[in-house]
């Protein structure tokens, strides 16, 4: 018996490789900007106008690849089911060291819902980026109202993203695995996603 | 700053439309002419990248009759100025000790916040893609000098000077003044002769709301919360802790505590 399983393919792994290269780029350019305590972020662009050039690739190579990989798992990222409602009644045991045995499946509530928020954020991002690109080809009250949605959108999926990272690492042992190379224990999959589990090895 | 705040006094009432003032800065300021368009006098003349200052023939009516009131336009040099809140490149847009919000081209990044942040519609980006609007004749008010404007007005509807000088003489001779407290006190205060809005202008300017919650609010929260979250992450780990997978029958991942 396989001591591993198969948990994201390669395509999986480099399109969501790719979403958060984009993305650090994204806010690394973007920081001179938000404010000017943060003005010498600039500098690893060769100054402000260079840094929002790159802001604006990025932007488009991360709303492409961010909206395929929302598409990719809509399914499953959608899905909110009864066992999800009691998953986030108890924050999904995070909040006690007490064991607490969920159903869940490939993805749990809190990761559905960070899928989902960061497909919509992207749409959003996307559309507001657009005006702020152009800013004179558009009424001022829609560039003004962009302006801070896009602000509002950048702080909530970066406090996001934090929250993901730390759970996809240290807060997770054995987590980051399946983002590495693919799999996962069979330990980790009956902890954490035991529906998920029985679905693809029947036990 | 009041004690060296410089500003404009207009009285729309000595106005006579007569654009001298536009001549005058566009010469000084050396700026090319714009293309001939569809500008006619009245309604949709607005300001450019090569026109810093503009008199509109706002039409209004009184009585049966239709008649003009003059209002002379241009950067107002906010004392509390939405350009300068959202420049995200120092040094771009500034204020000078005489209260003038003066810029430098070669800092700005093209960015066109301003354009968004002013209160009354006022930057413009022409084919350099950089920022341009009055500068207040910069370089002649820190030679001691009035602004092209003001020296060509002939009929002495712009003046200039310490703007709280400019200010107890309006409201000595009676005037109704715009621009006195907003937005921390105009550069440019207007003796007007009917309710702001015959003038196009909004009775109370403020920086638009959408701007004010993005760099007030949505900033200095949005770093709060990224450290908040860091905060919390750590927080986790030391108190609640790693969810680590139980060993079960030699197949559990292999950790060592």
């Amino acid at each position: 018996m396989n001591d591993y399983i198969d948990r994201f393919n390669t395509r999986e792994r480099v399109l969501h490789w790719f979403v958060t290269i984009t993305f650090f780029t994204l806010l690394l350019s973007a920081l001179g900007l938000y404010s000017r305590l943060f003005t010498g972020y600039f500098n690893l662009f060769g100054g402000g106008q260079k840094a929002i050039i790159i802001h604006k690739v990025a932007g488009v190579l991360f709303f492409i690849s961010s909206l395929v990989l929302f598409i990719h798992n809509r399914r499953r990222t959608t899905d909110f089911n009864k066992d999800d409602m009691e998953w986030f009644r108890y924050l999904g045991g995070y909040l006690s060291r007490k064991e607490i045995h969920l159903k869940v499946g490939k993805f749990n509530a809190g990761q559905k819902l960070f899928g989902v928020f960061i497909g919509v954020a992207t749409i959003l991002l996307g559309i507001t980026g657009i005006f702020i690109w152009w800013p004179l080809a558009f009424p001022r009250w829609i560039v003004q109202l962009s302006l801070l949605v896009h602000g509002l959108l950048f702080v909530s999926s970066i406090m996001f993203v934090v929250v993901h990272v730390y759970l996809g690492t240290i807060g997770n042992p054995g987590t980051l695995e399946a983002m590495l190379w693919g799999k996962v224990s069979r330990a980790w999959a009956k902890k954490h996603h035991p529906k998920w589990y029985k679905e693809v090895t029947g036990e | 700053m009041n004690d060296t705040r410089k500003g404009f006094l207009i009285d729309t009432s000595r106005c006579i439309g007569c654009r001298s003032c536009q001549v005058a800065c566009k010469q000084w300021n050396k700026l090319e002419a714009d293309k001939p368009g569809k500008e006619r006098v009245g309604g949709d003349a607005q300001l450019t990248a090569n026109l810093y200052n503009r008199i509109h023939f706002m039409e209004r009516t009184i009585g049966a009759g239709v008649t003009w009131a003059f209002f002379s336009e241009r950067c107002m040099h906010c004392g509390d100025a939405g350009c300068i809140k959202v420049c995200p490149s120092p040094g771009a847009l500034y204020r000078t000790r005489e209260g003038i919000i003066a810029y430098n081209k070669e800092k700005c990044i093209s960015c066109k916040y301003c354009v968004s942040a002013c209160p009354f519609n006022i930057p413009r980006y022409g084919e350099d893609d950089k920022v341009a609007k009055c500068n207040l004749c910069q370089d002649r008010v820190a030679g001691g000098l009035q602004p092209a404007c003001a020296k060509a007005c002939p009929t002495g509807a712009i003046s200039f000077g310490n703007r709280s000088e400019l200010i107890a003489k309006a409201k000595a001779a009676k005037k109704t003044l715009y621009g006195e407290k907003d937005l921390d006190g105009l550069g440019v205060v207007y003796a007007l002769e009917g309710p702001p809005s015959v003038y196009g202008l909004p009775a109370s300017p403020s920086i638009p709301l959408s701007i004010f919650l993005w760099k007030d609010v949505v900033k200095p929260l949005g770093i709060l919360g990224f450290w908040g979250s860091i905060g919390a992450m750590l927080l986790h780990y030391v108190t609640v802790g790693p969810k680590r997978p139980e060993h079960e029958n030699g197949h559990g991942e292999e950790h060592h505590e």
